[in-house]
Formats: structure tokens, sequence, C-alpha cells
């Protein structure tokens, strides 16, 4: 097997380049679904492939609860440098475990919070409090109804057309389960740090899916473009991280990018595009890493059990 | 005064002015700080009870008026500016956010302000809808 027990922890590097270029080229939609279960696919394998390093790297330390056959030579000859790799197996292994299972409990937390926050309300919907910092933002249900949250001083910015435009886009945030989506990426950019792009790609194209949404449902995609520009002007807020030195639309941070792709027509929806472009060649690669990086993982694992069960009495 | 009382433990700036806040919205009209503090369970100090009192009516939450020799406060906030008080401390206190929360706009880089104004300039109030 060889090196190649390690292919799946390095693998969503392939992922770079195609969530850049599925992000600018493919429709929100596809591209939100498409790059979250790649990141999904390949987070799984890659901890996978941790846990087997893991396993058979440690069976060979003294007073580990594993069978003796574990750390047979011959499983051992499975895992190249398999001292080193087994042992820095452990912390990185648990490492990722203690970070997602600490992400999962925060956001339930924020959720929980939120939503006590808002208790003495009436049960609307929309949620306006007055507030002179603008923000707005969709609160996930779970297990009660999704609530959209809006202060007044953001919206005192905006005319009624804009309005509308702020509602329909938070609506869309709720009614497409957005957050799962972003909850997803972010655990898998935890369970292995390459799958870093693919969470930065996934915001912004939740973002482009509920614009396009909203466009379509106050039926002007000017009118949410200028809810959008008129919002980012008067929102504080840590800036957003932008290269620098670069100029041009491709350089600029995620809003001035929405605002822009609402100004130029909408996008086409295509099932899946033909190979011979760059959105192809960016969707297939896409999914062809995704396969290799599962088959990988899966052969990983099929070969670590055989070898596991010649080598033991089980 | 109260000042030899030891406090339980040191509480944040935020919780003392929710506690107080409370307090004086299940006040019938206005209510003294020396009921404030009596409602509270006696653990602040009257001079603790002030200081938020005066923050809060820095921030207008809290109005008061001249009775006698001292002030009657009454809680100015509704339902809703409540919760627009405990959303804010919410969003202040959480750094991970994000996870949950789909925010309507991020943050703008240092070029992106004036990207954005070149953007919507010919969107503007003027421009068709």
């Amino acid at each position: 097997m060889g090196v190649f027990v390690f292919l799946p922890l390095v693998l969503p590097l392939t992922a770079w380049p195609i969530a850049r270029l599925a992000e600018q080229h493919l429709h929100p939609r596809t591209a939100t679904r498409l790059l979250t279960w790649v990141a999904a696919v390949m987070a799984v394998c890659s901890t996978l492939c941790l846990a087997l390093v893991m396993v058979v790297g440690t069976a060979q330390l003294p007073g580990n609860p594993l069978p003796d056959g574990w750390s047979d030579p011959e499983v051992r000859a499975a895992v190249p440098y398999d001292e080193v790799a087994g042992k820095a197996a452990i912390p990185a292994l648990f490492a990722v475990l203690a970070v997602c299972g600490r992400t999962w409990w925060r956001q339930a937390r924020v959720r929980r919070r939120a939503h006590r926050a808002l208790a003495g309300l009436r049960d609307t919907e929309v949620a306006v409090l007055p507030d002179g910092v603008p923000y707005a933002y969709a609160l996930p249900g779970g297990g009660r109804r999704g609530r959209v949250v809006v202060t007044t001083g953001l919206l005192a910015c905006l005319e009624p057309a804009e309005r509308r435009a702020l509602f329909a886009h938070e609506r869309a945030h709720l009614a497409a389960r957005h957050h799962r989506f972003l909850l997803a990426v972010r655990l898998a950019a935890q369970a292995n740090p390459f799958l870093r792009p693919l969470r930065t790609a996934v915001s912004y194209t939740t973002e482009r899916w509920a614009d396009e949404d909203a466009a379509r449902t106050v039926g002007s995609r000017r009118t949410v473009a200028r809810a959008i520009g008129k919002a980012a002007l008067v929102s504080p807020g840590a800036p957003a991280a932008a290269p620098a030195g670069l100029a041009g639309l491709a350089a600029a941070g995620p809003v001035p990018r929405r605002v822009a792709a609402l100004l130029g027509p909408a996008p086409a929806v295509r099932s899946w595009p033909s190979l011979f472009t760059a959105v192809g060649v960016a969707a297939w690669g896409a999914a062809t890493g995704a396969v290799v990086s599962a088959m990988s993982s899966a052969n990983s694992a099929v070969t670590m059990v055989l070898i596991l069960h010649a080598a033991t009495p089980l | 005064m109260g000042e030899q009382r030891q406090r339980p433990r040191r509480r944040g700036q935020g919780e003392l002015e929710a506690l107080v806040l409370s307090a004086l919205k299940e006040a019938d009209g206005p209510a003294t700080a020396g009921w404030v503090q009596e409602r509270l369970g006696g653990d602040l100090a009257y001079t603790t009870v002030i200081t938020i009192l005066t923050r809060l009516l820095a921030k207008g939450a809290v109005t008061r008026e001249r009775s006698g020799r001292s002030f009657a406060w009454t809680c100015a906030l509704d339902q809703a500016g409540l919760a627009a008080r405990r959303m804010r401390k919410v969003l202040d206190s959480e750094s991970d956010r994000e996870a949950v929360l789909a925010s309507f706009v991020t943050g703008l880089g240092p070029d992106d302000e004036r990207l954005l104004r070149e953007l919507l300039r010919p969107a503007g109030p003027d421009g068709e809808d």
C-alpha cells in the first residue's frame, strides 16, 4: 500500500483551484451543494485515514488495550514510517475530535442564546429590534421556527423595496437551510485544514444563492444589489480579509463581488457542465477528487482490516 | 456605605445592568435606587446601584425624575428594547457566531468601500428600478 495510505490526508489540496473556479462559474446553488459535498467526503476520508494510521501506529505502544497481533510486523509494514506517523496521529486525531466537538457545541449555544434573547417578543417570523447598530441575520430554528433578526438602525437606511430585498434574502437562507452547509464546511475545515478554501467559498456561495433567490422574489436584481451595498456601507465590523496589493474585482472582498454579480446577468442553471470548459474541468475535477479520495480511504480501510484479520486469531 | 460588605463574586457590567433593568421593569411606576437595591437582595452596594442607573441613563435605557431629595427611576425600554439589548450581548460575547448566523453583509476591506460606491453609482437613487 505504501505512501498511498496517506493520500486522503493531502488530497484536499486538489480542492483549492476547484473552490475558486466553482465559486466564479457555477450557479451558486450548484456550487454550494457541490463544494459542501466534496468537503464532507474529503473530511470523512481524511479522518478515517488518521484513525487507521493511529491504530496501527499505536498498537506497539506498551500497555495499550489493542490485541498484540495488531502490531505484527506485517501490519506495520503496511504503513510507512509507522512509528512516527502512528504517534503523530494520536494527538492529531484527538485535536480534530476536540475542535469539531467544540464547534458543534458552540453553534448550538449561540442559537439557543439568540432565541432566548428574543423570547419576550411576539412570535413573528421577522423580529425587528430597536437598536441603532445596523445588522441583520437569519437565525435558524432547530426545533423552533427560524427567524429573521433585523435592527431599526439598518431598516432606516433602506428604502421599502430594499427592505423587501433584505427580508427575501434572509428568508432564502432559512428556507434552504444554509446554516447546515455552513456548519458542514466549518467542521470539514477543522478536520483537515487543507479544506479551508472550501469553507470560504461556501460562505460566499450561500450568500450568492440567497441574493439570487431574493432577486427573483422582488423581481429586480438592482434593488438587491443596492440593499447589500447600502447595508455594507453603514455596517460596522471587522473588514473581511482582502489580499493587499491586488486591484480589481477578483481581489475584492465578498460584498463588492456580490454586488457586481447582481448588477450582471442572472447565472444560468446547468445540471452538469461539459468537460471542455473551465467550469466543466472544475466540476468534474472536484467530483473526481472526491471519488478518488473516497476510494483511496476505502482501499486503506479494507486492506488494513484484511491484514489485521490475517495477523490476529480473531 | 455598604463598602464593608463583600460581594459574592465579581460580575460583568452587562450582567449588572441587566439585573437592575429587570428589577426596575418589575416596579409599578417609578422606583428609588434603594428599592432597586432591596429588590436585588441587597448584595449590591447602594453606590453601585446608583452608578449602574446613571450609566443606563446615559444609554437612554432608563429615565429619572426628582422626588423629594432623591430620584425616582423608570425603565424606558419596552420588551423589544430589552430584547435588542440581550441580542447585542449575545453577539458581542460570541466570537463564533458566524457558524450559525449568516449575516446579511460582512465587513468591507480597505478598497472595498471605494469599489462599492463605484459599482452603485449608476444604480443610485435616480437609477431605474
